[in-house]
């Protein structure tokens, strides 16, 4: 059973699968032990729990519906009352002496740092992006040096994100070619993998701002290849004209979200449904959270100087590197282009200096 | 009872929740609803944990009790909100959006009756827990509990035959939903060991739901 799940979170990430809500002892905690937070993913508190082995730490594992934290901290399905509620009934508070809480801090767009604050009488710390980072951060005393807070996407990730929700596809695909190509199956099957490898390891080089340019841009040069073979063989010789249009049909189904699955690009699907009327589907939203207005750019990221009270909040916790701080301490746009819209900001701020507002 | 689980799909639009609530469960979830209406004496104070839009505080207060209850969804408290205003509830009838963990907030002794129904089959074993605790602390002595709720059948056939026909019925709910609800495993057990003395436990729908009373006897803290 134990074994299916992470199965299914391996490949089936776009449908949750929850674990148990509440207090996780990691190794041989004490009263001074370090407390962390995360979601109720089963592949995330399995993946941590391997992680975090030779550790003695509480690991208080919050209700986000079984997703990701940071999906679900977009989708508001991990938020501040998820961390308080499982910091308040769980019993924490007579295990250690501490009063010190370590949150994820991907989970910055649903779980308000301060409100947590007010509400349980912890103290919240971020802890590391990365749950690898997660010894050496408590090592150095909970200090985060840069790579601990930004994103990155580097193969080990594109594979394992493009996995965990193309899987669904290359499935889909392959019942299709089943009940109709079923000769050519197994190339489908052996094809379709291959380029979903080659496409997701090829990403960062291929042209383009989007995963649909990149896909599109593989594509021209497989028709090319596909139109010169055609050319210097027979007509009907052409060994690899099954294999090529295959990949010329996989590649982009691969490449469309991939902005949605990228860390550090924005998804562009969510503007793209908004656009035609679908405002959901299930739970997922594509239209009226503050996160797909700026998606569908209905409205824009908008910063007031005048309201920062420079609390760093923005710098601390974007994953992107957007903010900065100015000579005279306050908060400034460094890199805007870079904003993924994961709302992250805008939730933190505590004197509403960050906000969406609809374009003047 | 089985078909509760839809219930998460229906909460995503309260509006039309008690409708569709009642369609799902022919009539089953008012008449649940009406038994623990019944249970309560008359002009109690009471609160309700997870109130919704309002439906089981209505029946409540016609027969004279006022109620003070909580809900978690936003959109829920704003069509329990919109209850109040149109029937003229409140100085019956209060509501805030909060969590069970919220209730460290009320004072001691301070309801006749603590009410609650399909709340507890959502939330987890700690919050489960933490809202019995503190129940008990916030009922005067003398006070009662009650909780309608999915549980799990008591016999293993019964067992079988619920999570059989339950099943399909989840898988719909997850697809849309992406949640489901949890029958409470032993919810009787759970008051007990809150510390109250379990008056009755009427189970109904092949053994799927049960209505559990408990009191705070007189003397306890």
């Amino acid at each position: 059973m134990s074994f299916l799940k992470t199965l299914w979170g391996l490949l089936f990430r776009l449908f949750p699968c929850p674990t148990k809500v509440g207090l996780r002892p990691i190794g041989n905690p004490g009263p001074d032990s370090p407390v962390l937070v995360t979601c109720n993913f089963d592949l995330t508190v399995k993946r941590l729990s391997r992680l975090l082995q030779g550790q003695d730490l509480w690991l208080l594992v919050g209700e986000s519906k079984g997703v990701n934290v940071w999906c679900a901290a977009g989708g508001e399905e991990f938020n501040t009352h998820s961390v308080v509620s499982v910091v308040k009934t769980s019993g924490i508070a007579d295990k250690v002496s501490h009063r010190t809480l370590i949150l994820p801090p991907l989970g910055a767009p649903g779980v308000k740092k301060s409100e947590v604050e007010k509400q349980t009488g912890w103290k919240v710390k971020w802890g590391p992006v990365w749950a690898e980072d997660i010894p050496r951060y408590l090592a150095d005393n909970c200090k985060r040096d840069e790579p601990m807070k930004r994103v990155t996407y580097n193969l080990k990730e594109r594979l394992d994100t493009g996995l965990s929700c193309l899987f669904p596809f290359y499935l889909f695909f392959a019942l299709v070619f089943f009940l109709f190509f079923s000769t050519q199956l197994t190339t489908y099957l052996v094809v379709g993998a291959l380029s979903f490898f080659a496409f997701m390891s090829l990403v960062p080089w291929l042209p383009g701002e989007r995963g649909i340019t990149k896909a599109l841009f593989v594509d021209a040069l497989l028709l090319a290849i596909l139109l010169t073979l055609e050319f210097i063989t027979d007509s009907d010789a052409n060994p690899f004209r099954a294999q090529l249009v295959i990949a010329m049909i996989m590649i982009p189904v691969y490449g469309l979200e991939l902005g949605g699955l990228a860390s550090t690009m924005p998804s562009d699907l969510d503007p793209f449904l908004a656009r035609f009327g679908v405002k959901a589907i299930g739970n997922v939203e594509f239209a009226g959270t503050t996160r797909t207005e700026l998606l569908n750019r209905f409205k824009i990221l908008t910063y007031d100087r005048e309201k920062c009270i420079g609390c760093r909040s923005c710098s601390e916790i974007c994953p992107q590197g957007v903010w900065g701080i100015d000579e005279e301490k306050r908060a400034m746009f460094v890199n805007k282009d870079a904003c993924t819209a994961c709302v992250g900001c805008i939730t933190q701020c505590p004197s509403a200096a960050i906000t969406a507002k609809k374009p003047s | 009872m089985f078909s509760y689980v839809f219930m998460k799909i229906l909460e995503m639009r309260p509006r039309s929740y008690d409708q569709q609530m009642d369609k799902i469960s022919r009539g089953r979830v008012r008449a649940a609803k009406e038994a623990v209406a019944g249970e309560v004496p008359k002009g109690s104070h009471v609160l309700e944990i997870g109130c919704g839009t309002g439906e089981l505080a209505g029946l409540m207060i016609q027969r004279d009790a006022t109620v003070e209850g909580f809900d978690l969804s936003p959109s829920m408290i704003q069509t329990a909100k919109e209850r109040i205003e149109t029937e003229n509830l409140s100085d019956k009838f209060s509501v805030s959006q909060m969590g069970v963990d919220g209730m460290d907030r009320f004072r001691d002794e301070q309801f006749d009756a603590i009410v609650s129904t399909l709340v507890f089959s959502e939330l987890s074993d700690d919050e489960r827990r933490f809202a019995l605790k503190q129940a008990k602390r916030i009922l005067k002595p003398g006070g009662i509990i009650i909780i309608a709720d999915e549980v799990v059948p008591k016999t293993f056939f019964r067992k079988i035959l619920h999570t059989v026909i339950r099943l399909p019925m989840l898988a719909v709910t997850y697809l849309v939903s992406s949640s489901s609800t949890r029958p409470i495993p032993d919810l009787s057990g759970e008051l007990a060991r809150a510390g109250f003395s379990i008056q009755k436990e009427i189970r109904s729908h092949g053994d799927s739901f049960a209505m559990t009373v408990g009191i705070k006897e007189k003397g306890e803290k």
